[in-house]
């Protein structure tokens, strides 16, 4: 046995199909570059906020007036708590903050059981690598969640921005309208006839179930077998089959950022949603990829509202 | 008269039969849940009872078909024309409360929606299965001695099914190879050696089995352990029976130094 390194697998078959292995990272000249940094407050200031990143590291970056934040709702940089987890939007060569999202998460699954009256609690299954989670919605919450997931019901999909609080998660918003159907009879892709299309257009999302600060996406079409997923290759997005360490062109058609992205994890879950993203127009339906929180950010998009419409192909 | 009555036996027959394989193959194949919620009559049971009642409706007809085949005992033959008159009554309630659902009659191939060429369909089964009733041989013989009037009946039965044109249209028209599933990593991989180019490199392996497998697009790619620290690629196209090989070998140091992401701001 060698060493099955999914990078690896990039320059193998460029070596084997006589292409260029593509390089991962964001697209050269689309504009101001964006830089996500990720982890956790040390100090925070109206004009400096201190953060040690996941490879312990200490980065200082300086708060403009117009930096904003958000906490389970909007705030401004200097009212975050020390020891927050937080996702900051870098401009200027990444010293500037521009926005922080502190302890925010996204709660994607099939719901398996609605218990309470009051703050419901929610039990979801988010896919077969990312086990089972159990969520609070509370009663504040609940209506304007509702309006949006009418279906609080066993078998039907869950998605919602939340935050973590005291060591739990708190759904507030709706990332998404439900999808009417229940998770297991996902629609079918439109029929394609031969011909290969070189871009797919759709919505990309994120998720929070990638290691801090890593940059990938999960990507719903692998074959089963090839990713360890048995609920993998469902979509409804007409995707060509990719494989893990597969390089991806996003394009945020709502920011005009593009890069490269890998893809290191299974994204059977984001497969299961056949929804658009409004963002910027009405995308066609269909989640292309889940994004790690950091890539999502560097590509312009805005974690609160969840999506950009996005255009994807091979990198 | 009596072959008369007998001879759309043998269509009764085939159709059962390939009414019951199409079934099953559904079943089979059709894991991925939600895909049978579309078809045929199962959407007119809950969920987890599609399949469960695919697979009887599958039994049903292979014993029919059987019993059709081998004996002239009325059971069969009434059961026959009963099982028909049935399906038309099903189909009807099916164009009715699920307008958007196929009929299934043939699996996975009957996904689009019932019309009226299925129904009639059914309706000339049913009467079929009733001339049967009375035919006093059993369909083994008429299979035997074909006659014109079972290939009118064959004729007619072809006009009548809208999967013919469905099967027409997926050879014609079918989906690009990076969108389709692809055949077994296993039947893949032999095929790569059963190829000019497996054979032009295998001396070059320091293995017999790939250390990783992958699929990107149209293509498979195994990665194999090399003499002299090296690895062998090999990628095959999914797509015909003797499918186009190409094969690299690439330097363990070389892949060393694949570029890596760096922070715009570094």
């Amino acid at each position: 046995m060698g060493y099955p390194s999914v990078d690896r697998r990039r320059l193998l078959a460029a070596a084997a199909l006589g292409r260029e292995a593509g390089v991962p990272g964001p697209a050269p000249g689309d504009g101001d570059p964006v830089r996500a940094v990720t982890g956790e407050i040390r100090d925070v200031s109206p004009h400096l906020v201190v953060v040690e990143t996941p490879d312990g590291r200490e980065e200082r970056l300086f708060i403009t007036p117009s930096a904003t934040a958000w906490n389970g709702g909007d705030t401004t940089p200097a009212d975050l708590p020390v020891g927050a987890r937080v996702v900051i939007r870098a401009l200027h060569e990444g010293k500037v903050v521009d926005r922080i999202w502190a302890g925010i998460t996204r709660i994607t699954g099939t719901i398996l059981s609605v218990e309470g009256r009051a703050d419901l609690s929610v039990e979801l299954a988010c896919g077969p690598h990312r086990g089972r989670r159990t969520i609070t919605v509370p009663h504040r919450a609940a209506g304007r969640l509702q309006v949006r997931h009418p279906r609080l019901e066993p078998g039907y999909l869950l998605d919602a921005i939340g935050v973590r609080r005291d060591g739990g998660c708190l759904a507030l918003l709706p990332a998404t309208s439900q999808p009417p159907y229940p998770a297991r009879a996902v629609p079918p892709a439109p029929a394609a006839y031969a011909g290969t299309q070189q871009r797919v257009s759709g919505t990309v999302t994120w998720s929070d179930a990638f290691d801090e600060g890593e940059w990938g996406l999960a990507y719903p079409m692998m074959e089963r077998s090839d990713a360890g997923c048995p609920e993998a290759e469902v979509s409804c997005a007409g995707l060509p089959y990719l494989a893990m360490g597969s390089l991806v062109q996003v394009h945020n058609q709502c920011a005009g950022r593009s890069a490269n992205v890998p893809i290191v994890a299974c994204g059977c879950v984001a497969g299961r949603f056949c929804d658009r993203c409004v963002e910027c127009g009405t995308s066609p339906r269909g989640r292309l990829a889940e994004l790690s929180p950091s890539t999502f950010v560097e590509l312009g998009g805005e974690l609160v509202k969840g999506c950009f419409n996005a255009q994807i192909g091979l990198g | 008269m009596t072959l008369v009555l007998a001879s759309q036996q043998p269509a009764l027959i085939v159709l059962l039969v390939l009414g019951t394989v199409a079934k099953m193959i559904t079943v089979r194949s059709g894991g991925e849940p939600g895909a049978l919620s579309r078809l045929g009559p199962a959407v007119l049971v809950p969920g987890r009872m599609q399949a469960p009642a695919l697979v009887v409706c599958a039994a049903g007809e292979l014993v029919l078909a059987c019993g059709l085949l081998l004996t002239t005992h009325p059971l069969f033959r009434w059961g026959t024309v009963t099982f028909f008159t049935l399906s038309t009554y099903v189909l009807l309630e099916l164009r009715r409360r699920r307008p958007d659902a196929g009929c299934g009659c043939f699996g996975e191939v009957s996904a689009a929606p019932v019309g009226l060429r299925s129904v009639a369909r059914t309706v000339t089964l049913s009467g079929m299965a009733l001339m049967t009733v009375w035919g006093e041989t059993p369909g083994w013989t008429v299979f035997a001695r074909p006659s014109w009037h079972t290939l009118a009946g064959v004729a007619v039965l072809v006009a009548l099914s809208p999967e013919l044109e469905e099967m027409v249209d997926r050879l014609r028209y079918r989906a690009p190879c990076e969108r389709r599933r692809a055949p077994a990593e296993s039947v893949t991989l032999s095929r790569l050696r059963s190829s000019g180019t497996w054979r032009a490199h295998q001396a070059e392996l320091a293995a017999a089995e790939p250390y990783d497998s992958w699929r990107e697009l149209c293509w498979r790619f195994f990665a194999f352990d090399g003499q002299g620290d090296r690895d062998v690629v090999f990628a095959v196209y999914l797509s015909g029976r003797r499918p186009v090989v190409r094969a690299a070998v690439v330097d363990r140091q070389d892949s060393g130094s694949m570029p890596e992401y760096t922070p715009v701001s570094a």
